[in-house]
């Protein structure tokens, strides 16, 4: 299958960049550390909510590095030898995606470990949240095809620094929307990163209560619409490489 | 019997037209050398032969085939080695052939990978990471993988740009070595390669198609010294010869 040796070639290109496995992997852990060590007061930083947070946090550098990736290869002509190929643009798509989804569970994997070690309980839910952050990490992935399909390889690194910064403010990973005010509360709603990080708290405690109705449509419109983006935007690059 | 048929082909981008109404005919086996200068047109008209962008005007025929009802069966019996080095950095040379055998879903790709590494003497950067290469070993490596699918029609892009004298003579044995057996476009900027590998020589000019014969022929039909004199002569019709 043409997208899964697409996929073992991606895999290697972005295991063999140093630089992606530290933001991917190690500044997360770092992370999740560092914060059960200051102690802050509130629920936010508890690990069975910090931990969701930082597994989100950890697929805004996926799309960072994904959208290093796709404006990488658009910018070294491999995706002018690979567009002459019998490549289609689904193979182009899933090999991207399928390229990821290693990483992304070596993530959670990792997290969890790290999670468990500082005191979080083992248990079942784990597994599960693990499952469903595999599917929410589709959005990320895509989102960083979209941006390396549109923008050049300095580009991409400038884009994917956004969307970190905005998964850090809108999320909710380290204050609640409310804090900031309405209007901020209106965007962090409208934004998929917020209801993204409810999925996987909710599943993480077994509380299903944490994720509303606009959680499960924002981030499904946001899906099935960057997913089909990517796919319209880079099939279209493809075909006019030499623009 | 022809390999490529080429009708009224066209491509325009808002005011510009790239490649205005080509018409060529391509025998199998050939070796024909598409010349010009820069912005000629040379690379588009690659780019729409080899199927990666969609002509504005006219028709594409490969081995009979339509080139926009058959596109991905026409894809898997040509390939494309561009101008620049399109090679996955990160892998080593043997890694990007594996890769590339894997796109063409090759059968046998051992064999093909070690006849590859035979014919381009690549035994000795074979497990290195490509971005760790030369300039031209990557452009080696690029154009060793250009036949890993032992393609029908193959389009080398300027194909020994950067390379230093040895090496450039050593990709001519292997060009002269695939005439005859398969279609070789090739694109060049050097005078001597071209008169010394190929049939007959196209030459474009702000998105046309000039001037197409042997080079005995094109020296003759301008009175030329040397087909350089030739080329200038038909470029800049006859104000610099």
């Amino acid at each position: 299958m043409r997208m899964f040796n697409f996929a073992k070639r991606n895999f290697k290109e972005l295991i063999r960049d140093p630089l992606s496995l530290i933001f991917e992997i190690a500044l997360p852990i770092f992370l999740l550390f560092i914060f059960q060590q200051i102690k802050i007061p509130g629920d936010t930083y508890k690990l069975e909510n910090f931990t969701p947070g930082i597994i989100v946090f950890g697929f805004s550098f996926i799309t960072l590095f994904t959208a290093t990736l796709v404006a990488k290869d658009r910018s070294s002509s491999l995706l002018i030898r690979l567009g002459t190929s019998p490549m289609r643009a689904y193979d182009f798509i899933l090999g991207y995606i399928f390229s990821l989804l290693p990483i992304v569970l070596l993530q959670d994997v990792l997290f969890f470990v790290v999670a468990c070690l500082l005191g979080l309980k083992i248990t079942f839910n784990i597994i599960l949240t693990i499952l469903i952050s595999l599917v929410i990490s589709v959005l990320f992935i895509a989102l960083g095809i979209l941006i390396g399909s549109l923008v050049s390889e300095k580009g991409a690194g400038g884009v994917g620094s956004v969307v970190v910064q905005l998964v850090c403010f809108t999320s909710g990973m380290y204050f609640s929307k409310d804090l900031i005010g309405k209007g901020f509360a209106v965007v962090c709603d409208v934004l998929p990163f917020e209801g993204s990080l409810n999925l996987i708290k909710g599943s993480l405690n077994h509380n299903y209560a944490l994720i509303s109705v606009n959680d499960i449509v924002v981030f499904t419109l946001y899906t099935v619409a960057v997913l089909i983006a990517a796919i319209f935007v880079f099939q279209k690059k493809m075909l006019n490489a030499n623009k | 019997m022809v390999a490529i048929e080429i009708k009224d082909l066209t491509k325009k981008y808002k005011d510009k037209t790239a490649v205005n109404g080509l018409n060529l005919n391509i025998e199998q086996g050939e070796l024909f050398a598409l010349l010009g200068t820069n912005g000629a047109g040379k690379t588009t008209t690659i780019k729409m032969l080899s199927g990666l962008i969609l002509p504005t005007m006219g028709s594409i025929k490969i081995q009979g085939m339509d080139m926009t009802k058959d596109t991905f069966r026409i894809k898997s019996i040509l390939n494309v080695s561009p101008q620049e080095t399109a090679i996955a950095p990160n892998l080593t040379v043997k890694e990007n052939l594996d890769f590339m055998a894997g796109v063409y879903q090759i059968k046998d790709k051992d064999r093909k990978i070690t006849e590859l590494v035979k014919q381009f003497k690549l035994e000795d950067v074979l497990n290195k990471r490509v971005k760790t290469l030369s300039g031209g070993w990557q452009r080696k490596v690029s154009i060793a993988i250009s036949l890993i699918n032992d393609p029908q029609i193959l389009f080398l892009d300027e194909p020994t740009l950067g390379l230093d004298v040895i090496s450039r003579k050593e990709l001519w044995q292997v060009i002269q070595g695939l005439k005859g057996k398969i279609t070789v476009i090739l694109t060049t900027h050097y005078m001597e390669e071209a008169e010394s590998l190929s049939n007959r020589i196209g030459i474009m000019a702000n998105g046309n198609l000039i001037a197409v014969d042997t080079v005995q022929e094109l020296i003759k039909k301008t009175k030329a010294k040397s087909f350089e004199d030739a080329f200038v002569n038909i470029v800049t019709g006859g104000k610099l010869a």
